[in-house]
C-alpha cells in the first residue's frame, strides 16, 4: 500500500477512535439517550469498507457502526456531524433524531440503515440486491454482521437465496469474540465464521480485521468480484471490541492485552507508518487535528435543536395522516 | 372506474387480473414467493403469468419467509414494487420481524427517506378443515403495528380494485385472501381500475342496526340481513375492506344513523378488530347508541382439525343472527 493511502486510511480510524471515546465519554455524563454500543478496537474493518463502498452503492450498517456511517456521510457529503446529532437525538440528526445509534440512514451516502433486531437486513439486503441485478446495475449491496448474527435464520436464508440467485452481496462479518458475552466458539459450531459460509459456495475469506492493509486488499478483492458481476462474496474480519459488557470487562486478562495493546488497528498501522518514514510529528498531528474534530461535533450536535414535536408522529404512513394527539 | 365493461368472474380470478394488469403496467413490479411461478400458486393466483412475464419477474423461492419480505422490503427501499405471495396467513410468523420492524417502521424511523410499497398477499381463514396452522385469521397480529396497511376484500370486484390500489400504494400493504371466498363469484371490471384504500363500502343499506364486517363475514351478513327483512329488521351492512387505517368516518355515521351495531370479524375475540371497532363505536357514539355493541367473533382458541369442532370456534351466519337479534333486543 502507499504511503498517502495509509495515511487516509490512519485519519479515518482516528475519526472512528476519537468519535467513539467522545461519545462514550458524553454518554457517561449523561447527555446521549439510549444505549451505547461503540466500535473501538474495529476501526481497520470499518475504514477498510467505508473508504471502498461509492454512494451509488448500498451498505446496512452492523450494531457498532457509528464509525463507518459518520466515514460514510465524511466521504460523500462531508458531512460527518449528523451522525453524531443522530446520536444525541437532534434535529439535525441524518434522521431528525428518530432513528439514533441504531437506525442512522442516509441513501445519498449508500448508508440504508442499521437495525436494531440483528440479522434482520441479512433478509433485506437480497432486495437491494436483486433490484440492482433485474436494473442491471453495477451496485453492491453490503450486509455488515457481527459474529452473533451468524445464529440467526436469517443467515443461512439470504446466503442460500444471495448464491442461488447469484446476487451481488458482499456480507461483511465483524467477528469480534463475542456475542454480548457469549464467545464466538460456543454460540456457533465454528469460531470461525467462514467455515459455516462456505457451504453456499460463493468465495469465502478470513481476514485479520484489525490489520487495515490486509482489510482493505481483502474489501477491494471482494468488491471486484462483485462488480464483475461474478455474485456474493463473504468475507470475515477477525478482530475484537473493546467495550466490555453492561458490569464490564469480563474477559481473560491475557485477551485483553493482546488485542488492546499488542493489536490494537491504529498501533499497527502506526508501526506501519513509521516504517514507511512518516514522522511521529506528523502522526501526532492526524490524531490531534481528528480528536479536535470530533469537539466540533460534539458542540455542533448539542447546540442542535429537537425535533419539532409535530415530528412525533409523521411519516408514519406515506398516504395517510396520523392525528398528532 | 375506467371501464364499463364486467365479466362474472371468480374472486381468484379477479385478484389474477390485478397482478396482470398490475404487471403489465408497472415495470418495476415482480411477483415473488414460493411455487408462484410455473405452477401458478398453491390457490393458482398467479396462474399463466410466469409463462407471460417471465422467470425473473415471477420469481419462486425456496420456503424462505422471512428472505422472501426481506427481499420485498429490499427491493422496495429502492423503487421496486414486490407483490410477495405468503402461502398461508399462519406462515406470516416467520417473516413477522420483515413486516413489523422493517417494512412498517422504514418510512418513519429514517425520516421519511425510504418507502416500502410493497404487497404481502395471503390465503387466511378457516372453515375448509384446514388445522390449526392452515387456518387462522391474522388481521390482529398486525392490528397493533403503525405503518402497515391491512386490506380485507369480500368479493371478486373489490378483490381487483383493491389489489391494484395496494399495488399502487406507496406504504406496505398486508392483503388478506379469505380462502372460503377463493371461489365465490361476482361481475367484475375487466379494465384496470382500483378501489381506493381505507374506505369502507355500504354493502347493504338499512335504518335498524349496523353490522360491520369483514371478508368472509360479510357475505354472511348479508344473508342474515335479507332473512331479517322478514322479520321487520333493517339491516345496514358495512363491508370494511381496509382493516388498518380503517374507515371510522363511514363506519361511525351509519351506526349514529342506525343507533345499533353489530361488529362481526372472524378472529379469536380478545385484542382484535372487533375489540377496536366496538370500543370506538362505544366512544364516539355512545349518546345515539340505544344497546351495547354486539359482537361476533372466532372463539378464544387455536383452530382444530376436526370439522365439527372447527365448526363450532369459528362464527357464522347463525351466529351474525343471534347477535343482531340480541342487540335488537337490549335496546333501551
Amino acid at each position: 500500500m502507499q504511503q498517502d493511502q495509509l495515511l487516509d486510511l490512519y485519519r479515518d480510524m482516528w475519526l472512528i477512535r476519537a468519535f467513539e471515546q467522545a461519545l462514550e465519554r458524553e454518554f457517561e455524563q449523561g447527555g446521549v439517550p439510549g444505549m451505547l454500543h461503540t466500535g473501538l478496537g474495529q476501526e481497520a474493518t470499518q475504514a477498510a469498507l467505508a473508504s471502498q463502498l461509492e454512494a451509488t452503492d448500498c451498505f446496512f450498517p452492523d450494531h457498532r457502526c457509528h464509525g463507518i456511517n459518520a466515514l460514510a456521510q465524511e466521504r460523500h457529503k462531508g458531512d460527518g456531524e449528523r451522525i453524531m446529532a443522530e446520536l444525541f437525538g437532534k434535529s439535525t440528526g441524518v434522521c431528525s433524531g428518530k432513528g439514533g445509534s441504531l437506525h442512522s440512514a442516509d441513501p445519498s451516502v449508500g448508508n440504508y440503515g442499521d437495525n436494531a433486531v440483528e440479522g434482520s437486513y441479512m433478509a433485506t439486503v437480497l432486495g437491494v440486491a436483486l433490484a440492482a441485478k433485474m436494473r442491471g446495475e453495477a451496485k453492491v449491496a453490503c450486509a455488515i454482521i457481527g459474529d452473533g448474527t451468524v445464529g440467526r435464520g436469517e443467515f443461512h436464508e439470504s446466503l442460500n437465496m444471495a448464491a442461488i440467485w447469484d446476487l451481488p452481496v458482499l456480507y461483511a462479518c465483524v467477528n469480534n469474540g463475542y456475542a454480548i458475552a457469549t464467545p464466538v466458539g460456543e454460540g456457533h459450531a465454528s469460531a470461525d465464521i467462514v467455515d459455516l459460509a462456505r457451504g453456499y459456495g460463493f468465495p469465502c475469506e478470513q481476514v485479520d480485521g484489525n490489520d487495515i492493509v490486509a482489510a482493505h486488499e481483502a474489501v477491494g478483492k471482494a468488491i471486484s468480484h462483485i462488480r464483475a458481476g461474478k455474485g456474493p462474496y463473504f468475507l470475515e474480519f477477525k478482530t475484537w471490541r473493546w467495550q466490555g459488557i453492561f458490569a464490564g470487562e469480563f474477559r481473560p486478562e491475557a485477551e485483553v492485552k493482546y488485542w488492546r495493546e499488542d493489536h490494537d488497528p491504529i498501533l499497527l498501522a502506526n508501526d506501519a507508518l513509521e516504517a514507511m518514514g512518516v514522522s511521529q510529528a506528523q502522526r501526532s498531528a492526524i490524531e490531534s487535528e481528528q480528536v479536535g474534530r470530533i469537539e466540533e461535533w460534539i458542540t455542533f450536535a448539542k447546540e442542535s435543536p429537537n425535533p419539532e414535536l409535530a415530528k412525533a408522529t409523521a411519516d408514519v404512513y406515506v398516504g395517510w395522516e396520523v392525528a398528532s394527539s | 372506474m375506467s371501464t364499463s365493461t364486467t365479466k362474472r368472474t371468480s374472486f381468484t380470478k379477479a385478484l389474477n387480473d390485478a397482478l396482470d394488469q398490475g404487471m403489465d403496467r408497472f415495470d418495476e413490479m415482480f411477483l415473488i414467493g414460493e411455487d408462484i411461478g410455473e405452477m401458478g400458486g398453491d390457490f393458482g393466483v398467479t396462474r399463466k403469468l410466469w409463462a407471460k412475464y417471465g422467470a425473473e419477474r415471477v420469481r419462486d423461492t425456496p420456503l424462505s419467509e422471512a428472505a422472501i419480505i426481506g427481499t420485498c422490503v429490499g427491493a422496495s427501499m429502492v423503487g421496486m414494487r414486490p407483490v410477495a405471495e405468503i402461502m398461508f396467513a399462519d406462515f406470516l410468523g416467520e417473516c413477522y420481524d420483515q413486516i413489523v420492524n422493517n417494512a412498517a417502521k422504514l418510512h418513519y424511523m429514517f425520516d421519511g427517506q425510504f418507502k416500502a410499497p410493497l404487497v404481502i398477499r395471503t390465503a387466511c381463514g378457516g372453515g375448509f378443515g384446514g388445522g390449526p396452522h392452515h387456518s387462522q385469521s391474522v388481521e390482529g397480529w398486525f392490528l397493533n403495528v403503525p405503518g402497515i396497511v391491512i386490506v380485507a376484500p369480500s368479493n371478486p370486484e373489490d378483490a381487483k380494485g383493491l389489489l391494484l390500489a395496494s399495488i399502487e400504494s406507496d406504504d406496505p400493504v398486508l392483503f388478506l385472501e379469505h380462502k372460503a371466498l377463493y371461489r365465490a363469484r361476482g361481475e367484475v371490471p375487466t379494465g384496470y381500475y382500483t378501489t381506493p384504500l381505507g374506505s369502507a363500502a355500504i354493502a347493504r343499506e338499512g335504518t335498524d342496526i349496523t353490522v360491520v364486517a369483514t371478508m368472509r363475514m360479510v357475505p354472511m351478513a348479508l344473508s342474515a340481513a335479507e332473512a331479517l327483512d322478514a322479520d321487520g329488521i333493517s339491516v345496514e351492512v358495512v363491508d370494511l375492506r381496509t382493516i388498518r387505517p380503517y374507515d371510522a368516518e363511514t363506519v361511525l355515521a351509519s351506526v349514529a344513523k342506525t343507533g345499533r351495531a353489530v361488529v362481526a370479524n372472524e378472529a379469536p375475540k380478545i385484542g382484535g378488530l372487533g375489540a377496536e371497532l366496538s370500543a370506538r363505536i362505544h366512544e364516539e357514539c355512545f349518546s345515539e347508541l340505544q344497546a351495547p355493541v354486539g359482537r361476533v367473533d372466532g372463539l378464544d382458541s387455536p383452530i382444530p382439525f376436526s370439522v365439527p369442532l372447527e365448526h363450532e370456534i369459528l362464527p357464522d351466519e347463525a351466529d351474525i343472527t343471534a347477535a343482531i337479534r340480541t342487540t335488537m333486543e337490549a335496546s333501551r
